[in-house]
């Protein structure tokens, strides 16, 4: 069969998003790829020149409607090293809390987005099913189900309401008997494996070349996790290991980095818990914050799908001079061609699912 | 009485008491020579008008029967894939049109969901073939419209066909070729070219991709199946339904509980259950439609009554498939007596149905080139391995036994 | 490596001004345009940078400023006593008129888009790039609207 090029997107079940991905075919085999993107394209960066500095986090909110509490507080922190704005104690147990949450309902989301794209209807169905308790979770606090502007430039918006330990703790309990009971229905599936095993393999290597972060580097064997090796909040007072896994030596497949992710969730699931114990009284928001602020400043935190990076420059005014986003997904989608070429076109689903991408943040 | 004599007799009588009286009438109408109504009367009055008619009968009778039992599948389906789903499926039946009079009444809707939602939902099945029906046909610009029009007609027709072709019992059947069998499988084998014609008349990739895998999917299934139902027509010597079931039910190992072919050809029958879930294209096998990669495959471009041939024909082929299983394996209708054959076949064929209902909500689809070494390296083989132990149990071991005196184990 | 060591070794590299250390594990500098790609090779090949973060173009008018954030994820640097993850912040500066720099997409593959974006908004010029195309805002659109003297009217029309 002659080569051709297959425009997949901006429509299409692959995407999740809107995005192209262009495959150039031979047959079946993928030969070459071209990802195209910028349907979502918002301008966060410019409008947020326009906003002052706290009425960012709305567009924060927005950038992943998956995981919107990580990306606001990875503007809020680099505005408060900006500000050199003090966060108090509980505070900061409340947002590592909120931010764990967080992880678990886009991992959940990710997990049911997967199954689908293997042809596994029911495993979106169970996974969201589960989301939904840990969005009823993160409503508690924060008011709203999916954009909750709950973390503030110095803090949080309000303590956590009574009875939440007790509810987080009850969900959290389900979840786990839960996972437990799909280990059958997936990562032990034959069909599972075969679908996932040694599909989309890259190396460690590769993949920070690459700028792959997140899951997907954790998911070749490589030990990074930001919240260990660029701590923020509480991580490094907390309990808590970072979780890897390889296919062999050095690299990574679809269902490493799916492994991964369930391991993390289980690892959220103990951030969690112990924040719960040590967590202080005390107020949740700072009493000074500044409106202005001169000079610039970044900070980088471990977003549910790599390393999010923000870099904020002040010129004295209440209004940043320049914002920049570094999603992760951005370099990931890039280096697309790298890891599909090879693989069978039902591959490109797998392949593209297992990388957990995110349209709202990558083109911001 | 079987059913074939059964619409014999009513054709006679429609034949006597309406259809020769209301063209014999016409005939006195007008003018000689001028219309033919009076030498379809003669016509009529003989045995091969009769026989027609009768066959006519048989025909729509086998096959309202089938469209009943479509609609059941489908419902069962949804029914049961949404309890695997942790939901309740569709609830819609008449009290859910209680709303809708409330609505034309003028008054405002009460929203009781809880009492007028509350039915087993098999009225959605309706719903949705007027939803079909009244969805635009649309025609791609660049498409051979020839071919586009013709493709879901050959696999509706081809499936539909299947409907009338195997019995339900052996009273109940529309068609009784010796063959009978072999002209199931064949015309199993024509949908393909249904699939493949609307993949690459479609004009997009997309469909053509998927239209491809069908032909290479089913090219390696094909043969695999055939030899596993070869041990079976081995054993009974013939292709006949109604032989094969009898074959069954006479061979009794101990207290009289009869030997169903799926104990004796136990390989055969996983791989014949494989295949036959290849051959109908379902979850894991349903690669040409793979909705992930290939957004439906061949279905892309069909809309409306086209695309519910599709999706009809694909459960008639289930069904079917289902059925061809229970003839082959399960002892067909044979069961205890207070329950009629008929309703005996219909279990069998609905447990098959069940099973795969949840093998396809529980499992996530394989890949082409895993589906292709599966059907090639693994199931062929098998197949053969099967084909081997009935040659060995039903030529070879009866043959030596004559010689040597062997215990009389098969 | 250890961070105040390889802030020493970083001072006396070619083209580089105002090494300093902001917050423990981020050392920042000044790099010259002209000696950028040889500071890169490097500090990819000697030190251990494997992995780009992002790349920043900022309009600081009148001239343009790259920032370049690298992070060394193996380890090859480290902060004693601490598990932190060593970044470097690299300062180029760019004249308004010829904005242009070597490109480091051979380097770092993950440096490629960014470089897209940085050209896409900012209109900075990549020398090398393999594929200097707009990745965000469509082909053909005028401008580059992260400019500072960018004027939305004026485009208006035309999108």
């Amino acid at each position: 069969m002659a080569e051709m090029w297959i425009s997949m997107g901006p429509q299409h079940p692959m995407t999740h998003g809107l995005w192209t991905l262009k495959v150039k075919v031979d047959g079946e085999t993928i030969v070459d790829a071209d990802p195209e993107l910028g349907y979502l394209h918002r301008s966060v960066e410019k409008m947020g020149e326009r906003r002052k500095y706290f009425m960012n986090t709305t567009l924060t909110d927005r950038l992943c409607y998956a995981s919107s509490t990580t990306w606001t507080h990875c503007y809020v922190n680099t505005v408060e090293e900006l500000m050199k704005v003090e966060v108090p104690q509980r505070a900061k147990y409340i947002r590592t809390i909120m931010l764990e949450l967080q992880r678990l309902a886009s991992h959940l989301m990710w997990a049911g987005a997967y199954m689908p794209d293997l042809g596994h209807i029911t495993g979106a169905l169970y996974f969201w099913r589960d989301r939904e308790l840990f969005l009823n979770l993160l409503e508690a606090p924060s008011g709203s189900r999916l954009l909750y502007n709950y973390i503030r430039i110095g803090g949080v918006k309000r303590d956590l309401p009574d009875g939440f330990e007790a509810k987080t703790e009850r969900v959290m309990k389900l979840f786990e008997q839960r996972l437990d009971e799909y280990a059958d229905l997936f990562e032990n599936s034959k069909i599972f494996r075969m679908r996932t095993e040694d599909v989309g393999k890259f190396t460690a290597s590769q993949a920070q070349n690459l700028g792959i972060t997140g899951p997907n580097l954790r998911g070749c064997g490589t030990k990074f996790d930001l919240r260990k090796h660029d701590a923020y909040e509480i991580y490094d007072e907390v309990d808590w290991d970072i979780q890897t896994r390889e296919a062999g030596p050095g690299y990574g497949d679809c269902f490493s980095r799916y492994m991964v992710r369930i391991d993390e969730m289980k690892e959220s699931v103990r951030i969690i818990r112990d924040c719960f114990k040590k967590m202080p009284a005390g107020p949740t928001l700072a009493s000074q914050i500044p409106v202005r602020a001169q000079g610039e400043a970044f900070r980088r935190t471990e977003d549910s799908r790599g390393e999010a990076l923000m870099y904020v420059v002040g010129d004295g005014s209440d209004r940043p001079y320049r914002w920049k986003i570094k999603s992760p997904m951005f370099t990931t989608i890039s280096a697309c061609p790298h890891y599909l070429k090879g693989y069978k076109v039902a591959d490109i689903p797998a392949i593209m699912g297992s990388i957990d991408i995110c349209i709202g943040e990558t083109d911001k | 009485m079987s059913l074939f004599s059964f619409c014999k007799w009513m054709a006679e009588w429609t034949a006597q008491k309406m259809l020769i009286p209301i063209f014999e009438f016409q005939e006195g109408l007008f003018p000689p020579f001028t219309n033919p109504a009076g030498s379809i009367a003669d016509w009529l009055g003989t045995d091969g008008g009769i026989t027609t008619l009768a066959w006519l009968y048989a025909v729509n009778i086998a096959f309202a029967v089938g469209m009943t039992n479509l609609i059941l599948v489908i419902h069962l389906e949804r029914k049961i894939a949404a309890r695997i789903q942790d939901r309740r499926g569709p609830m819609l039946s008449f009290r859910s049109f209680r709303e809708l009079g409330e609505d034309l009444a003028g008054s405002a809707p009460s929203w009781k969901f809880k009492e007028n939602y509350a039915g087993i939902g098999i009225l959605q099945n309706l719903a949705d073939g007027i939803k079909a029906i009244a969805k635009e046909l649309i025609v791609p610009a660049k498409a051979d419209k020839f071919l586009f029009t013709m493709g879901p007609i050959i696999f509706i027709s081809s499936s539909v066909f299947l409907l009338v072709l195997f019995p339900l019992s052996d009273r109940f059947a529309a068609s009784s070729a010796p063959a009978g069998l072999m002209v199931i499988m064949a015309a199993f084998s024509i949908a393909p070219i249904g699939v493949l014609t609307s993949g690459w008349a479609s004009n997009n990739k997309y469909s053509m991709i998927g239209g491809m895998r069908s032909a290479a999917q089913l090219m390696s299934y094909e043969i695999p199946l055939l030899l596993s139902m070869a041990g079976v027509f081995l054993m009974a010597g013939s292709y006949d339904p109604v032989v094969i079931v009898e074959q069954q039910q006479a061979s009794s190992w101990f207290f009289g509980i009869p030997i169903w072919n799926f104990i004796p050809q136990f390989i055969g029958f996983i791989v014949f259950m494989i295949c036959i879930l290849a051959e109908v294209e379902r979850v894991p096998f349903d690669l040409p439609e793979a909705e992930a990669e290939l957004v439906e495959g061949w279905t892309t471009e069909y809309s409306g009554i086209r695309y519910m041939f599709f999706l009809m024909a694909e459960y008639i082929r289930g069904f079917a498939g289902a059925a061809v299983a229970t003839i082959l394996f399960l002892g067909g209708w044979a069961g205890p007596w207070p329950i009629p054959p008929e309703i005996w076949f219909l279990t069998k064929v609905y447990l098959i149905i069940i099973f795969w209902i949840f093998i396809r909500w529980s499992v996530p689809r394989i890949r082409t080139d895993q589906i292709l070494e599966l059907g090639w390296k693994k199931l062929l083989p098998l197949s053969l391995i099967n084909l081997l132990i009935v040659i060995f149990m039903v030529e070879i071991y009866p043959y030596f036994s004559e010689i040597v005196s062997l215990p009389e184990v098969f | 490596m250890e961070i105040t060591s390889f802030k020493q070794k970083l001072s006396s590299c070619e083209g580089v001004t105002e090494v300093s250390v902001i917050r423990d594990n981020v050392v920042k500098l000044n790099l010259g345009n002209k000696e950028s790609k040889d500071f890169f090779i490097k500090l990819r090949e000697d030190y251990g940078f494997e992995h780009c973060s992002l790349i920043t173009a900022i309009d600081n008018q009148p001239e343009f400023e790259l920032v370049y954030h690298f992070s060394a994820i193996n380890g090859s640097v480290f902060v004693k006593n601490s598990p932190s993850a060593v970044m470097v912040e690299v300062h180029v500066f760019l004249e308004r008129d010829t904005p242009t720099i070597e490109s480091i997409s051979d380097l770092w593959g993950g440096a490629n888009w960014h470089e897209r974006e940085a050209f896409d908004m900012m209109g900075i010029y990549f020398i090398g790039h393999p594929d200097l195309r707009r990745v965000l805002l469509p082909e053909g659109f005028a401008g580059h609207p992260l400019r500072k003297d960018y004027v939305y009217e004026i485009h208006e029309e035309e999108w």
